[in-house]
């Protein structure tokens, strides 16, 4: 699939489904919308960015029957936080080359432990708000942790998906 | 800039989406506004506090301040009342003129022994009045000022009282024996007379500074000096120690005497 706009749509759908019919537990959530943001161009200003991460967590609210803008909120602050996560764990040179993020050019190790940063914002500023301090500390950290490990791997598969290995040669 | 802009704005409406959306959500966010607004006000509030410090400090000084000349007033009044009461018991003698004072300042360790009492000339304090106690003679006024007044206690060695010892109410010559605050002598009695101890020993009234039959003392013992004249040791009623609150007498008819001891060509 050589349109970006078509993949991204297409996991999104997949991310309704997911949180629509497949809930396992109170104590977990599969959320791989950080990877969706994280795999945004870097070569576009971070204002797009955090547009479209309120543009993506507003869909899935809107067709998970979630309070509007519990994902929107919290993707907006990954998508402010994801250059400096990057610039922390990757260094400065991926925006001085004008890359994008991908485990074919930065490699497995620094992609996970950026998405793995990102997930976890993503998922304490959901779950924090989701509960609303309605729910014991204890229920609210389970859920964090269990959601990270086990979105973490989707996410890096999802990453994987987006990237392209012909188009990440090194130039 | 831009992106902080926008970034604020987004998470503006995804909160203000997420409060319309959700009543439990709802509730938290103003439960989080309120939290944040109490701690903003408040921390505002000890900011203000504490530049207001210094104002706050003028005017509990000034408070304090009003305070204590109410305090004062109110101590002033009952030192008056106690004062009063205190000439209450004295006054008997229609001759003289009573009025209460309390003692600002009494020297008792030297040999010439003072007295400063509060009133002065504006109260009606004059030159060579009395100054007593319910347990006798305290001293004469000597120089009066405006709001005070300054005079010789018993225990000084310049005061001579007139007085009269014993049933047969000899006339002689009280002073103070220089030594203990409440000893006295008593001179110049003639050796037929008899004294017995334990007799009181009261003024004589001839001095025109104090009433007759103040009690000042009692007799202790007697002995024959030189062979011509009997001298009894008294010990005096006053306590000079715990004395606070005394009581001024005038002669009123101190002048008349006086002129008329001038006409007799008694200096």
């Amino acid at each position: 699939m050589k349109q970006p706009w078509l993949r991204y749509l297409l996991l999104l759908c997949a991310q309704v489904l997911l949180w629509n019919f497949f809930n396992f537990s109170q104590f977990l959530m599969i959320a791989y919308l950080p990877a969706l943001v994280l795999c945004l161009s870097l070569r576009r200003s971070s204002a797009r960015d955090m547009i479209l991460a309120f543009a993506f967590g507003f869909f899935c609210d809107f067709f998970c029957g979630a309070p509007l803008g519990l994902s929107s909120f919290a993707l907006v602050a990954v998508a402010a936080l994801r250059r400096p996560v990057i610039m922390l764990v990757m260094g400065s040179e991926v925006f001085s080359r004008g890359e994008d993020v991908s485990p074919y050019r930065q490699g497995w190790n620094k992609i996970a432990v950026t998405t793995i940063i990102l997930t976890l914002i993503f998922l304490i500023i959901y779950v924090c708000i989701d509960s609303a301090g309605t729910r014991a500390f204890w229920v609210d950290l389970v859920k964090v942790g269990a959601s990270l490990l086990l979105s973490t791997p989707i996410s890096l598969y999802i990453i994987e998906l987006l990237s392209h290995k012909q188009e990440s040669k090194w130039k | 800039m831009i992106s902080a802009a926008i970034f604020i704005v987004l998470e503006i409406a995804a909160l203000a989406m997420l409060s319309r959306s959700s009543s439990k959500q709802n509730i938290w966010l103003n439960q989080l506004s309120g939290s944040v607004n109490a701690f903003l006000w408040g921390g505002g509030e000890k900011i203000r506090s504490h530049f207001m410090l210094q104002d706050q400090n003028d005017e509990l000084v000034r408070i304090n301040a009003e305070l204590q000349a109410r305090l004062q007033a109110y101590e002033n009044a009952e030192e008056a009342a106690q004062e009063q009461a205190a000439t209450q018991s004295l006054v008997g003698d229609s001759r003289f003129k009573y009025t209460s004072a309390t003692i600002i300042k009494m020297s008792r360790n030297t040999a010439h022994n003072y007295i400063i009492i509060n009133k002065g000339w504006e109260d009606g304090i004059k030159e060579q009045s009395g100054i007593i106690s319910d347990n006798g003679v305290v001293g004469i006024i000597t120089a009066v000022g405006r709001h005070q007044a300054y005079g010789i206690t018993m225990m000084n060695n310049k005061l001579r009282i007139s007085t009269k010892v014993g049933r047969e109410g000899i006339d002689a010559p009280l002073m103070w024996d220089g030594i203990s605050p409440d000893g006295a002598i008593v001179d110049d009695i003639p050796p037929h007379y008899e004294v017995a101890v334990g007799d009181t020993v009261r003024t004589s009234g001839y001095s025109s500074l104090f009433p007759a039959g103040i009690a000042l003392g009692t007799t202790v013992e007697s002995r024959l000096v030189d062979g011509s004249k009997k001298q009894i040791k008294v010990t005096l009623f006053q306590n000079f120690k715990t004395l606070h609150y005394v009581t001024v007498v005038e002669n009123l008819e101190r002048e008349e005497i006086m002129a008329l001891e001038e006409q007799g060509g008694y200096q």
